[in-house]
């Protein structure tokens, strides 16, 4: 550390560092456009030139290394007649239509503008107009306004791993868009309207909508994967009109996935359900919520509670409810004498699941230097999670894959195994031996079978001789025949190696529900053996059977039992809900209301609501707790969220104790992969025009090898369980890799 | 005259290895390979000489080489820079091809003393029979050994690749060509890092200009001290200058550094029969402009020229009699400077547009007598504010133009016409 003296201040400086980092520690103002602290320094703005001793020429603070003893003026005359000169230039052709532009309030050009630039043009020449093309249904753009900073550009190359926009032309002819007709396909691409200093990338979605001044933000949390991005909500009237990036360098930085970004768009769907409603005698009402309450008290006191003979009453919930609505719901369960609450819907084994705990924080995933990825697309799945995969690769980690399917990944893979759930497992037991032969350990009988070949000793040894190891584990293997084998091999393999593990096959807010025992303990039954089992009532949490089930005809089925009294909590009205239900309660969906997320890392982060939630829909917790009171039930007198939370807490249940059981199943048939396509995985999501406009909205197909597709007599011409058949070399043999929206999937695969 | 590059000008196929050999050529190659010389010695002679950088920036070559960071593990690598696209400016494909053999040697002694096993000739786009010459010539040396991996069985290895560029001005500029080479679009890097630390694909890197690295094989040859002797203090040696514009004889001519203007001008024939010598682009076309007056008494060196007023630069020199409409020509200029930013950053990007918006509209007879502080402000407001030398050299001509002849412009302006074409 070494001295120098900015603006007659004599201030620290690092060697290494430029001296835009200086002066932004010391809150010494620079204007700037083009530099961004995540993005590499281009200086190609000229905004942040300042006046360095001993330079003939301004020096862009930007891209100048501070040295021992330098002396910086960034406001003498030198260096202001340079940043108004920059300024000036940036504004000449610039359409200056502040008014009916979108960025108008949260502008970079306005705000240096006001204090660099002089209130008359002395441009008297035509000024350049740049056509618009249709880059997608995300972002918006008036590239007329664009003073070619390329942060978007940098955006791409650096951060998204696709370089989707460029400049092309040279001169003032410079043109700054997407090299593809295809327009942008990023799943992170909203970051590039925040990073936009100016009009040219605006909010599609957003569009002529509000000024920025006009909403209040909030911060929040985004729940749609197991990250937990930190976002502000943007709001208006009790509204939310915006959701945009909040800086949490330990989990997103600056940037957040188009799925947290635009999700929001839903909530003012006209599917949402707004009123409680009531089926008597057959025929649904509409009614206030004391009667609807009363209504499934009695209901719950007359099936189950007073009912000595059989009572059987369960809980289901989505896995993107709050931590707290699964403890209230798990509380109340457990106080009427029922331990049966589950949130695991998709899976059709649950004595075959993943368990496997998360060791590694998300930030540290980017000092990593070797990954093997297993069963999992994290860059669509958990975007957040891939980037910081990304920046490990960036320094020079390298990465392998095992999956059933290769996917186009933005970062380079080394190695990419393709194989079916079996193989992998099999894959992962001889990697498993060659570490302990390496280590001359003692072989378990599992592993006798297993013949070592160069390639296994091979990746064993790449995890043994890398010093900051990881696996990841992803969601694509849930359904295997080899579930929990493949968690317990990877679990081992861990251990031997010393390598992390990141169980990336629990999203949403699903941590926080393991966490608060919503799933079921020895005493209670699962989601499948409930469906089996006549249950005399239900109370489903935010669950849309068609989505959300693996076998959602016959889970329909069970819930419409007439004997069967269903209390449905939902915030969008699914066609369904009127056959299985008996109360339909509205409630409020994300960002209006109060609760904790639990991350990958296990890290809680509470939220507030937002908004208020519209007139007659009431948050999920609060609902809970007045159901609670109603059955005469204690120890619910909670008066705010946080109670709960602080109560949850104390109770939470860590890295629960399992055993690591191998025994290892051969597939047989043809083996099917059902990923939701990652704009579909929770009912918001479902409900946002924009995001199911996207490309990754649209996403429908049911990839197979060519041989796959001869056995099952299919072309590319057909349809495959209702969806497109893609004929793909990139596929493991006798798999069928589907991803896709479609609800109608889920019970033709079971 | 015609002592260095031009050396074997008048010989049959001076381009030949035959030639160049027979002229002594390559002999100092060999020495190299030899050890006859050490890098060190190479470098104290190349200072001595006083060779400055020809490409127009006239940096110390000696020094530049000293640069390198040539102990450094690692690839490193030397590239010629033939991109030659200043406006007035011939003397580098001249060389290319007239004597290609001696840029070959000039950069492959430069590979050895910088340690760089690896070299890139980059030659402009437009130049076609120059290229041609060049490969014909570097197959020659990897055809007698010269070239290649362990030359002459010695632990010396140089290899040397031509790039063909794509017509972009900007790529002359050294990081633009850097780009350029590695397959991206020509924008100039900022700086620091400089080349000789992050060059070309990230590894140290030195640029030369063709003339530079031609001249280096007859230093060597002769001795710095020779070579310095030719030309006068602060500028050693001989120098290529391209004579263009209206004169009787336009050229390219090699001549001892100090040579009077007035030679020089003679040497091209004077100016064209009937008229008189109006003003020069000493330079090139970025260099400012002179009137007659200050070219006549001025010598073609470094400080004498910088004394009259402007730049050596690449030894371009532009010849306007008393026919030149300066408006026109300053147009014209203004233009080439528009249409050749690389739009990378600000003030060029959106400065050349604007003076020469405001040109044109002159030229037009829409000048209004503001127009004029308008251009010499939106010129020095370029001046100094960008990341390369182009948006210097689109306000240099600017602010010389008006300084030097005002009058023309300001009579344009009110009457929405040319005093010369006027007066013609």
């Amino acid at each position: 550390m070494f001295e120098i003296e900015i603006d007659g201040k004599i201030v620290n400086a690092n060697p290494g560092e430029n001296l835009i980092t200086v002066t932004d520690r010391e809150g010494i103002s620079v204007p700037r456009f083009c530099y961004h602290n995540k993005l590499s320094v281009s200086a190609n703005c000229r905004m942040c030139l300042v006046d360095v001793e001993g330079a003939t020429k301004p020096q862009p603070a930007c891209s100048t290394p501070v040295s021992n003893g330098m002396r910086v003026s960034t406001k003498n005359d030198k260096a202001k007649s340079s940043q108004k000169a920059v300024m000036e230039f940036l504004l000449i052709n610039h359409p200056l239509d502040c008014p009916i532009c979108d960025q108008g309030g949260e502008c970079e050009l306005q705000d240096v503008a006001m204090s660099y630039s002089s209130d008359v043009s002395r441009f008297n020449e035509g000024k350049r107009v740049i056509a618009d093309s249709d880059i997608g249904p995300l972002i918006q753009t008036d590239m007329t306004r664009c003073i070619h900073c390329t942060r978007c550009v940098r955006f791409g190359a650096e951060i998204a791993g696709i370089m989707e926009m460029g400049g092309t032309g040279r001169g003032d002819s410079l043109k700054i868009e997407p090299f593809l007709q295809e327009g942008i396909q990023s799943e992170l691409s909203g970051n590039m309207i925040d990073l936009c200093p100016v009009g040219a990338l605006t909010s599609k979605p957003f569009r002529y909508e509000l000024r920025s001044w006009q909403m209040n933000a909030v911060e929040g949390i985004a729940r749609h994967d197991s990250v937990g991005s930190n976002i502000h909500i943007q709001t208006y009237k009790g509204k939310v009109k915006r959701v945009v990036a909040r800086n949490n360098d330990n989990i997103n930085e600056t940037w957040i996935s188009d799925r947290d970004r635009f999700s929001c768009d839903g909530l003012n769907h006209e599917n949402r359900l707004q009123k409680p409603q009531i089926k008597y005698d057959g025929v649904w009402k509409e009614t206030e919520w004391d009667t609807a309450l009363v209504y499934s008290t009695k209901a719950l006191l007359r099936e189950v509670i007073d009912n000595k003979e059989e009572s059987k009453l369960g809980a289901l919930a989505s896995n993107n409810a709050t931590l707290e609505e699964y403890y209230l719901l798990r509380k109340l369960l457990k106080q009427v004498g029922s331990d049966n609450t589950d949130y695991r819907l998709n899976i059709k084994d649950l004595s075959n699941t993943i368990n496997l705990d998360s060791n590694i924080k998300i930030k540290d995933i980017e000092n990593i230097d070797y990954a093997l990825l297993v069963g999992s697309y994290t860059r669509l799945e958990q975007p957040m999670i891939n980037h910081r995969l990304r920046k490990s690769s960036l320094n020079g980690a390298t990465i392998d894959v095992i999956n059933s399917m290769s996917f186009n990944y933005n970062l380079p893979i080394n190695s990419e195994y393709i194989l079916n759930s079996s193989q992998i497992a099999n894959l992962l037991a001889r990697t498993l031996k060659a570490i302990l032969l390496s280590k001359e350990q003692e072989i378990p009988g599992y592993l006798d079978k297993f013949k070592v070949s160069d390639a296994d000793t091979q990746l064993a040894n790449k995890l043994l001789s890398s010093d900051k190891s990881a696996i990841i584990l992803g969601e694509h293997l849930i359904n295997s025949d080899n579930s929990s084998n493949i968690a317990n091999l990877i679990s081992i393999i861990a251990e031997k190696t010393s390598s992390s593990t990141l169980n990336l096959s629990e999203t949403g807010n699903s941590i926080a529900a393991k966490s608060t025992g919503f799933v079921p303990n020895e005493n209670g039954l699962d989601a499948n053996e409930m469906l089996a089992s006549k249950m005399n009532a239900y109370i489903l949490l935010d669950v849309y059977p068609k989505y959300d089930f693996h076998n959602s005809v016959s889970a329909i089925n069970a819930l419409r039992d007439e004997k069967t009294f269903v209390i449905a909590l939902n915030s969008f009205k699914d066609s369904d809900v009127f056959d299985y239900a008996d109360v339909i309660l509205p409630i409020s969906s994300y960002y209006e209301t109060s609760g904790t997320h639990t991350n990958v890392e296990g890290e809680m982060q509470s939220f507030s609501a937002a908004v208020g939630s519209p007139k007659d829909i009431k948050p999920a917790w609060k609902v809970l707790k007045v159901l609670a009171d109603l059955l005469d039930l204690s120890g619910f007198n909670y008066t705010d969220s946080s109670k709960v939370t602080s109560e949850a807490k104390q109770q939470i249940k860590q890295n629960i104790e399992h055993d690591r059981e191998i025994n290892l199943i051969n597939t047989k048939g043809v083996e099917i992969i059902w990923q939701p396509s990652p704009y579909s995985t929770d009912a918001l999501l479902r409900h946002s025009n924009s995001l199911q406009a996207t490309k990754i909205g649209q996403l429908n197909t049911a990839s197979m090898s060519a041989s796959t597709a001869k056995s099952l007599k299919l072309s590319d011409t057909d349809n495959y369980l209702g969806v497109p058949v893609v004929i793909s070399e990139v596929v493991a043999d006798k798999c069928v890799f589907i991803s896709s929206s479609n609800e109608t999937i889920s019970e033709k695969i079971s | 005259m015609n002592e260095v590059c031009f050396k074997n000008l008048n010989e049959k196929e001076p381009w030949s290895l035959a030639t160049y050999e027979a002229n002594g050529g390559y002999s100092v190659w060999k020495r190299v390979i030899k050890g006859e010389f050490t890098p060190e010695e190479i470098i104290d002679e190349l200072k001595v000489s006083g060779l400055r950088g020809r490409g127009g920036a006239g940096f110390p070559t000696g020094l530049k080489w000293s640069f390198m960071p040539r102990n450094d593990d690692g690839q490193k690598y030397v590239v010629c820079n033939s991109d030659e696209g200043e406006p007035g400016t011939c003397k580098d494909r001249d060389i290319l091809r007239f004597n290609p053999h001696s840029v070959i040697e000039g950069m492959a002694i430069g590979g050895y003393v910088m340690n760089a096993s690896v070299g890139y000739n980059y030659i402009r786009g437009e130049f076609m029979e120059p290229f041609y010459r060049f490969e014909g010539a570097l197959k020659e040396a990897y055809k007698a050994g010269l070239l290649g991996e362990n030359i002459f069985d010695s632990a010396v290895s140089f290899d040397l690749h031509t790039h063909l560029g794509a017509g972009a001005y900007i790529c002359g500029e050294e990081t633009a060509l850097i780009e350029s080479i590695e397959g991206k679009k020509g924008q100039p890097r900022f700086k620091p890092p400089f080349p000789a630390n992050v060059g070309l694909f990230g590894k140290p890197t030195t640029v030369n200009n063709t003339e530079s690295f031609a001249s280096v094989p007859e230093i060597l040859s002769k001795g710095g001290k020779w070579f310095a002797d030719l030309g006068v203090e602060n500028s050693g040696g001989c120098k290529l200058f391209s004579v263009s514009g209206h004169v009787n004889n336009p050229s390219n001519f090699e001549v001892p550094m100090g040579t009077p203007f007035k030679d020089l001008l003679k040497m091209a024939g004077g100016i064209r029969k009937g008229k008189k010598l109006k003003a020069v682009i000493p330079g090139g076309s970025s260099t400012p402009v002179l009137t007659a007056e200050e070219a006549m008494s001025m010598n073609m060196d470094y400080d004498s020229i910088e004394k009259a007023g402007s730049m050596l630069g690449a030894g371009s020199v532009i010849i306007m009699d008393d026919s030149t409409c300066m408006v026109e020509a300053l147009t014209r200029l203004a233009h080439f400077y528009y249409d050749e930013s690389c739009g990378q950053c600000t003030p060029c990007r959106e400065g050349t547009g604007w003076l020469y918006r405001v040109l044109k509209r002159i030229l037009d007879g829409n000048g209004k007598i503001d127009d004029l502080d308008l251009l010499q402000q939106v010129g020095s407001n370029i001046m100094g504010n960008t990341i390369c030398a182009l948006g210097d050299a689109a306000a240099m001509p600017v602010e010389s133009f008006l300084r030097n002849f005002y009058s023309e412009f300001e009579y344009y302006i009110k009457n929405g016409k040319s005093m010369v074409k006027d007066n013609v």
